[in-house]
């Protein structure tokens, strides 16, 4: 069953043209990962689905609803979650308030710490200390906890293992299988393997537009379908 | 301006002959000389009078900024209509006073009306910051600054004329003090108290008590409640905030009353102070120094503002007792402030506690 349809988007910044005519499909469960070089609207494809960045022209359908015209708190309510890019925690709050402030339910806050400090034990240490003061790893250890606390059933994940040491990648990675069990991903990733390792399906954006796709056990073998748009 | 005003001074010969204000800023400091102005500035009688009085300011000029920092931090607006809100409260406060104190009316039942005058504000400035802000404020957030200080500094006009209007229809001078709702304050407030070494005003003993239940009270929301929660995040981030399922629209227009019902119940209680006292021109008079607060403390955080409403508080408070005791320039302690905000725009512009970019969009 297919939770998110883009069909033809068109998403521009001022004048500058992002997307042009962007389609792809996430079905329930699914991990899909999106892959592309830099600057080649990735990013902007997942604000375009929050509304950050609504698109002009096109359709973004989740569970056969327009989303398009939703405010953004809007769209979050209905269960879309997102893992920004530049971690963008909440630095000034403690880290159990990044966690609390990211749960819909004030009766789930106890649930919804327990699941961020048993992923990431180190968070339960560093739970009364501002944000700001963790480590790059830290945070983006807390951005992934507070996007898993969330009750969401689909979770745009934007770069998550960015310029982290090779071990948090792997802490990661293994977080975020732990929530494709229960959770659908659509996940942006420069990390080849990394992202082959967790998507069932890929898409390949270039220019603002969807270049190829397919299983992400077709291209594992063959990699160097992924790599020429890849490759700098 | 040529008088010593303290008399253990003009005892020990420090008074001043009248002069022009020049030579009496020069012939004063070398009549009394730092020391002897040092010696009887730390009597204990007088520091003690010092810091209440420092104290008092503070706790006015906190009560003054708070909405102004709140709204800033998270709407990232220079609101210029604060301090005619604030005017409007001390208006509508002292009405509330003037309907229902009577002359027989004793002094508890003067502050319990006093209460119900600070209820009436707060609930009357939220509506008023309410219509504001979904009116015509967020027409504008997506707007550079400029337009936001144009709109906000045109309503302040507006607010001010119609005030004046009223307040002239109904035979009220509007530059001066209205005396009458000054009056009804309760007499232990107006009397001098005394505690211990010290002789203190019991209003400023008020004013200190209701500043310091206002920070505890802001603080307590800030940081206690889920609805502070989301205007800490949405202060730092609302597309974040907003991609986590706040409506962060909603919390702006919450704020935005919030800030417009706390600068109304700060003009209630300068309605009873006769430094300030309610009429239209109070709107600039608490603007600036709420601004000077803000500035000094860093804009839009709140513990920023309260340690700057401390500073500058107290820095007038001391260069008012120096200038009035000892140098005899009345003007003086204003200059002061704005020499401390001028500092600290020099060595550090984003104020003790700011960052460099406020404001969640």
């Amino acid at each position: 069953m297919t939770l998110l349809e883009l069909d033809g988007i068109e998403t521009y910044y001022g004048e500058s043209h992002i997307l042009e005519g962007v389609s792809l499909s996430v079905g329930e469960g699914e991990v899909v990962a999106l892959v592309g070089r830099n600057g080649v609207g990735k990013t902007t494809t997942l604000r375009s689905i929050l509304q950050l960045t609504p698109p002009r022209e096109g359709s973004i359908t989740y569970r056969d609803e327009q989303l398009v015209g939703l405010e953004t708190h809007e769209v979050a309510d209905r269960g879309v979650g997102w893992i920004p890019e530049d971690r963008r925690i909440f630095s000034q709050l403690t880290v159990a308030e990044n966690i609390r402030v990211a749960v819909p339910d004030r009766a789930a806050v106890d649930a919804a710490l327990s699941l961020a400090y048993d992923t990431f034990p180190i968070l339960e240490e560093r739970q009364g200390q501002d944000a700001g003061t963790l480590s790059g790893g830290q945070q983006q250890m807390l951005a992934l906890a507070r996007g898993l606390v969330g009750d969401n059933d689909l979770l745009l994940v934007d770069e998550p293992s960015e310029g982290l040491a090779p071990q948090i990648v792997a802490d990661v990675g293994e977080a975020l299988a732990e929530a494709a069990r229960d959770t659908t991903l659509l996940l942006v990733e420069q990390n080849l393997p990394l992202a082959l390792d967790l998507a069932d399906r890929f898409y390949v954006l270039d220019n603002g537009r969807v270049v190829d796709d397919g299983d992400a056990e077709e291209v594992s073998a063959d990699s160097d379908r992924l790599r020429r748009y890849l490759s700098a | 301006m040529t008088a010593v005003a303290d008399p253990a001074l003009a005892d020990a010969g420090l008074a001043l002959a009248d002069a022009t204000p020049g030579s009496v800023f020069a012939a004063s400091v070398l009549q009394t000389g730092f020391f002897a102005g040092l010696a009887e500035f730390l009597r204990p009688s007088n520091l003690a009078g010092v810091l209440v009085n420092g104290l008092a300011k503070s706790a006015l000029f906190v009560m003054i900024a708070a909405g102004l920092s709140l709204i800033f931090g998270l709407l990232g607006v220079l609101n210029f209509a604060h301090g005619s809100l604030t005017m409007i409260g001390a208006y509508l406060g002292g009405l509330v006073m003037v309907v229902l104190v009577g002359g027989a009316t004793g002094a508890w039942a003067r502050l319990g009306y006093f209460l119900v005058a600070l209820v009436v504000v707060f609930a009357a400035l939220a509506v008023l910051g309410l219509v504001v802000e979904v009116g015509l404020i967020r027409q504008l957030y997506d707007s550079p600054p400029i337009y936001q200080i144009l709109l906000t500094f045109g309503v302040t006009l507006v607010l001010e004329e119609l005030v004046r209007i009223v307040v002239s229809f109904y035979g009220l001078q509007p530059i001066s003090d209205w005396q009458e709702a000054l009056g009804t304050k309760p007499a232990f407030l107006a009397r001098q108290t005394t505690l211990g070494p010290v002789t203190v005003r019991g209003l400023a003993l008020f004013e200190i008590l209701l500043g310091a239940l206002t920070v505890v009270g802001i603080w307590l929301f800030l940081t206690r409640t889920r609805y502070g929660l989301f205007i800490r995040a949405g202060s730092e981030d609302d597309e974040m905030a907003a991609a986590l399922g706040i409506d962060v629209r909603r919390v702006f227009t919450v704020v935005f009353a919030l800030g417009s019902a706390l600068a109304g119940i700060a003009g209630a209680l300068l309605m009873w102070d006769p430094v300030w006292g309610a009429s239209v021109p109070l709107a600039a008079e608490t603007l600036l120094p709420a601004f000077v607060v803000v500035i000094i403390g860093g804009l839009g955080t709140f513990r920023g503002t309260v340690v700057g409403a401390v500073i500058v508080g107290m820095a007038d408070a001391v260069t008012t007792w120096w200038f009035v005791n000892v140098v005899t320039w009345t003007w003086l302690p204003e200059v002061t402030v704005f020499l401390i905000l001028v500092g600290m725009l020099v060595v550090r512009p984003q104020g003790l506690y700011g960052v460099e970019e406020v404001g969640g969009h």
